[in-house]
């Protein structure tokens, strides 16, 4: 080789030396120091996040019953880049779901990409149009998973349960409460994408698992609460109340076995509802609740020692004239035992009661029977109720607020002090919420009652419980709220109706009957509300006329339904051979009723 | 050398292939799975819808159900004697959702 021919072949492996190292340190450059924010691009093009969504969790009663779950529907969309014919897509989409040609032609010709055709379409529906769709080699439309929230009881204790949004976020009732424990976390997986836009399966990357919502089990029985609905729709359907409320609670624990107001609506065509048939008016509506109020005048008087059970108070003959305003009773009464003040439902005999311990005391005692502030039950939207403290009073305030009158009280509220009075003297707090469990059953939370504070001695209790069982009894004002074979205690509720604009609606009244069941021992305490009842005769519109019969009722079915024992007597009073003989059903049911008064009587001496 | 290359390259295509297609299985299994428990939950669903209480009324209503109340009288109970903590002997047992 001469010397030009190695020149030259030296110069040109140069040259390639030369051209190696520079793309070598290209390469280096792209690979190892521009590696990470190449790769992120690449990633940015083909690697997407996608989220595995957890499923909201169950809502069951106390039995397991469900009152709230999932069904799995389909979320239809369109991708307009991949819509290769989309008129030929209009036909088969339009008569599937239901959607006009038109309405849907000017939504996949809207210039967005992404177009929700239609949410929430049955599983059934999607797969018929799937299957079209793919018979017709149509593309661009997708099918997304999505859940919508079910209900299978309807309107039943539609208060509590509540419901959610589009997004599956709890707003009302128990779903918007436990919002936190139903609502679950979501998972992802990163995933990449062919061309075709398949996933390819190998190149997955990270993924994190779901963990699907908690099961909330409530403290309510379908079974009482079925027996409620009941009763509340054929109050409803006799007296044409404007509202209407039903409360069962375990007065020990603090459960809450039963909650329905009127009006109400169907969880499931929830948009349909009204504002006003969405209120829990058991929590969020303000009564004044008349004579039932009168167990607080008389608990604080008896708790102070400043009377005694059988101590007499003058009762004025039925008027008595306080603070330069009449303040009359619905008979004449002359003296009267604290037990018949409570009894006979003398008005100036709870006011004399609350004067006794005077402005300051009563309202302590108001406040620690838990008016004026929340239960602090499990459900949103709670209110305080209205006591105004002593400095605010009028003259005649102290005369009025032992009556039920000048105070404003939600209904849950009033069933906890009836409830604290069943519990010897515990205020306890109501509770909606029993457990929280995992989707296999793993108890996450178990909530136990909580007892407040001992409000009065049970002493006095169990002599206010006495008295309350008076009421029940021929001399009292709610013989008709006895149920037979079973000891009730219970107060009735008669207070007119406050006019927004001041003062109080003429005819109309709030009538109520909070009681318990069996007054020894108490498995349950009820409360019945009935606002602006129409009665045949306006005379018949008292507490223990409307809400007293209903609550025996009531109380009837769910003592059976609770398995309760009556007493001897009324096992004894229905002989076997009657049932043996099949007496006509209307005829048992007037022995049942002449029973019904002779064991009342002989429960009161 | 070349042959090991060969075979290794060769085995090499074969097991990313094998991925791939494992890969699709695995995708086809998981629609599967998928599919079967929307079907679980549709049926669960409804399964609820028709034995919830509002809907055994309304067919209770609607006379396909018939349910006679239980008279008094022929309800038994039975008095379980109190338990004393020292007896070492079979108690008799309650079901205790029947006895709140």
């Amino acid at each position: 080789m001469n010397p030009n021919s190695r020149s030259r072949c030296v110069l040109v492996c140069a040259a390639f030396i030369g051209l190696f190292s520079i793309f070598s340190f290209r390469l280096i450059y792209l690979q190892a120091i521009k590696h990470d924010e190449y790769a992120g691009l690449a990633a940015e093009k083909h690697v997407y996040k996608q989220i595995i969504y957890a499923e909201r969790g169950t809502i069951l009663d106390a039995n397991s019953e469900v009152l709230a779950h999932n069904i799995p529907v389909e979320t239809v969309v369109a991708d307009a880049t991949h819509l290769s014919n989309p008129e030929a897509i209009v036909g088969p989409v339009s008569n599937e779901l239901g959607i006009p040609s038109r309405q849907l032609a000017e939504k996949l010709n809207s210039g967005r990409r992404y177009i929700v055709i239609k949410r929430e379409v049955p599983e059934h529906t999607a797969n018929a149009l799937r299957e079209k769709l793919r018979a017709g080699n149509l593309r661009g439309i997708y099918f997304e998973h999505d859940a919508t929230r079910i209900y299978p009881n309807g309107s039943m204790l539609c208060h509590v349960i509540g419901f959610t949004d589009f997004d599956h976020h709890g707003i009302q009732g128990v779903e918007a409460s436990m919002e936190e424990y139903l609502h679950g976390q979501d998972g992802y997986r990163f995933i990449e994408h062919n061309r075709a836009g398949q996933e390819i399966v190998p190149y997955r990357g990270q993924e994190r698992a779901p963990r699907d919502g908690y099961q909330i089990h409530l403290t309510v029985d379908l079974g009482l609460q079925n027996i409620v609905e009941n009763e509340i729709d054929a109050a409803m359907q006799q007296y044409s109340p404007q509202k209407a409320t039903i409360i069962l609670m375990r007065p020990q624990t603090g459960e809450i076995l039963a909650m329905a107001n009127r009006p109400h609506f169907d969880l499931n065509l929830r948009s349909e509802a009204k504002p006003e048939q969405m209120k829990n008016r058991a929590i969020i509506d303000m009564m004044e609740p008349g004579s039932t109020f009168k167990i607080v005048a008389a608990a604080a008087a008896l708790n102070e020692r400043k009377l005694r059970p059988d101590s007499e108070v003058f009762c004025e003959n039925g008027l008595w004239k306080f603070g330069g305003a009449a303040l009359h009773d619905h008979r004449s009464f002359s003296y009267l035992s604290v037990r018949d003040i409570l009894i006979k439902s003398s008005n100036i005999g709870a006011a004399k009661l609350a004067l006794s311990v005077g402005e300051q005391k009563f309202y302590e005692y108001i406040r620690r029977f838990g008016f004026g502030e929340r239960t602090g039950i499990e459900l949103p939207g709670e209110i305080n109720g209205l006591i105004r403290p002593p400095q605010s009073w009028s003259k005649i305030s102290i005369t009025r607020i032992p009556m039920g009158h000048e105070i404003g009280v939600t209904p849950l509220q009033m069933t906890v002090a009836m409830a604290t009075i069943a519990n010897g003297g515990k205020l306890i707090v109501p509770r909606i919420v029993k457990s929280i469990t995992t989707s296999e059953g793993t108890t996450i939370s178990s909530l136990s009652p909580v007892v407040l504070r001992q409000v009065i001695s049970p002493e006095i209790a169990r002599e206010i419980g006495d008295a309350l069982r008076g009421v029940v009894s021929d001399a009292g004002t709610a013989a008709a709220a006895a149920v037979p074979g079973f000891t009730i205690a219970g107060k009735t509720g008669t207070a007119q109706k406050v006019d927004p604009r001041g003062g109080y609606e003429e005819g109309k009244y709030v009538v109520s009957f909070a009681g318990y069941l069996p007054a020894d021992h108490p498995e349950f305490v009820g409360l019945v509300v009935l606002d602006d009842a129409h009665t045949s005769k306006p005379e018949l519109n008292y507490g223990g006329l409307v809400a007293g019969p209903i609550f025996a009722r009531l109380a009837e079915k769910a003592a059976r339904y609770l398995d309760l024992e009556p007493h001897e007597e009324i096992r004894k009073a229905i002989p076997v051979e009657r049932v043996e003989k099949k007496v006509p059903a209307e005829r048992i049911h007037k022995t049942a009723s002449a029973e019904r008064i002779a064991l009342t009587n002989a429960s009161r001496h | 050398m070349t042959a090991f290359l060969a075979v290794a390259g060769l085995t090499y295509v074969y097991l990313t292939l094998q991925l791939y297609h494992l890969g699709e299985r695995r995708k086809a299994v998981e629609n599967e799975l998928t599919s079967l428990r929307t079907q679980n939950d549709v049926a669960s669903a409804q399964i609820a819808a028709l034995t919830s209480r509002s809907a055994l009324q309304r067919r209770l209503k609607e006379g396909y159900l018939k349910m006679i109340p239980i008279s008094e009288a022929n309800i038994v109970r039975l008095t379980i004697p109190p338990r004393s903590p020292d007896e070492d002997t079979i108690q008799p047992v309650a079901n205790p959702s029947a006895a709140r």
